[in-house]
């Protein structure tokens, strides 16, 4: 059905709610087109408050989060690296970072290294700090990904803990 | 991210993710009004699914401009059957622009923008339904309205 039939068939905010139609510019409309649109974003840009440019900045993080959540296993993408560009964000040390979250400085000096897990307590105090731009569950997700491919890989905790169970299961798997 | 079930006014979660080769088996033109086979290379196709069904909803074509930090909708469309006031879904459309300012915002961040070139007769109606904004003959979101866009959608 042609854009013209439509037209007629539907109203306006319909089409908007269902449709961006294919317009083709000439090579001359298409560069009036990029300078009006350059000349409109530089205003706009200019208008962008500190908050803006910061919140900007926090949802990049977490969609680049929630993207590597959709993603294998990958060990440098873990939950200290995400908290220590989490601080870069915000361009706060951590000594000002683990006071705004009372939690012990060298709690934060571990959890960015990946030394300590974080607890539940940790994962909401990140929400709440973070004005919930950046969820707690994908915090914990991020954590329970490390966990899974830890409880999925670890062989040395398996050689370990085999004296302890003396009786298993004799079935052809 | 949700959509509205019309009937019920009930949310029903969604999810966006890149069109793959043996989608297109099912993309006609009857249920999608255009060619979309004609797109691939040229942007990046999307689809719009239930969370936990593979059925097809609503497409969207990509072209990314690194370059000006900007994302253009070349084209969207949601199926035959959720357009106009029969409509079985609301929000299909709202929530393919979210996913494009998201993808915007994840590369981009301060600087990103997501623009379209409308038809004349719907310019005002994307200004009044997104927040868009005018540049010239095209609509476009950056800044606040680019935030509210997600903060409305949830992509």
């Amino acid at each position: 059905m042609s854009y013209k039939k439509l037209l007629k068939q539907y109203t306006p905010e319909e089409l908007v709610e269902s449709f961006v139609f294919p317009v083709k510019y000439t090579a001359k409309q298409q560069e009036q087109a990029n300078k009006d649109l350059a000349a409109a974003r530089k205003i706009s840009q200019a208008k962008m408050t500190e908050d803006d440019i910061l919140k900007a900045r926090l949802y990049q993080l977490r969609f680049q989060l929630e993207d590597y959540l959709k993603k294998d296993y990958d060990p440098a993408m873990n939950f200290g690296h995400f908290l220590d560009r989490y601080l870069k964000v915000l361009n706060k040390r951590k000594k000002e970072f683990a006071a705004e979250i009372q939690i012990h400085e060298t709690l934060l000096s571990h959890l960015i290294s990946n030394r300590r897990e974080p607890n539940d307590s940790v994962i909401i105090r990140l929400e709440l700090h973070s004005n919930s731009i950046i969820p707690a569950i994908d915090w914990y997700k991020l954590a329970e990904k490390e966990k899974e491919h830890q409880i999925r890989t670890d062989g040395s905790l398996r050689e370990k803990e085999s004296p302890f169970v003396t009786h298993n299961l004799k079935l052809a798997v | 991210m949700n959509i509205t079930e019309m009937s019920g006014q009930k949310a029903i979660p969604v999810i966006v993710q890149q069109v793959e080769p043996s989608d297109f088996k099912n993309i006609t033109k009857k249920q999608f009004f255009f060619r979309w086979d004609q797109l691939k290379g040229l942007a990046d196709l999307y689809k719009l699914t239930f969370e936990d069904s593979p059925g097809i909803l609503g497409l969207m074509a990509l072209v990314d401009v690194p370059a000006e930090y900007r994302i253009e909708i070349k084209l969207l469309t949601v199926s035959k059957e959720n357009k106009g006031s029969g409509k079985q879904y609301g929000g299909i459309a709202g929530c393919l622009i979210a996913y494009a300012a998201r993808e915007a915002m994840g590369k981009y961040e301060g600087l990103a923008c997501v623009s379209l070139k409308p038809k004349t007769e719907l310019r005002q109606h994307y200004i009044n339904k997104y927040g868009m904004k005018p540049g010239g003959d095209q609509v476009y979101l950056d800044g606040h309205e680019l935030q509210n866009l997600i903060n409305i959608y949830k992509p």
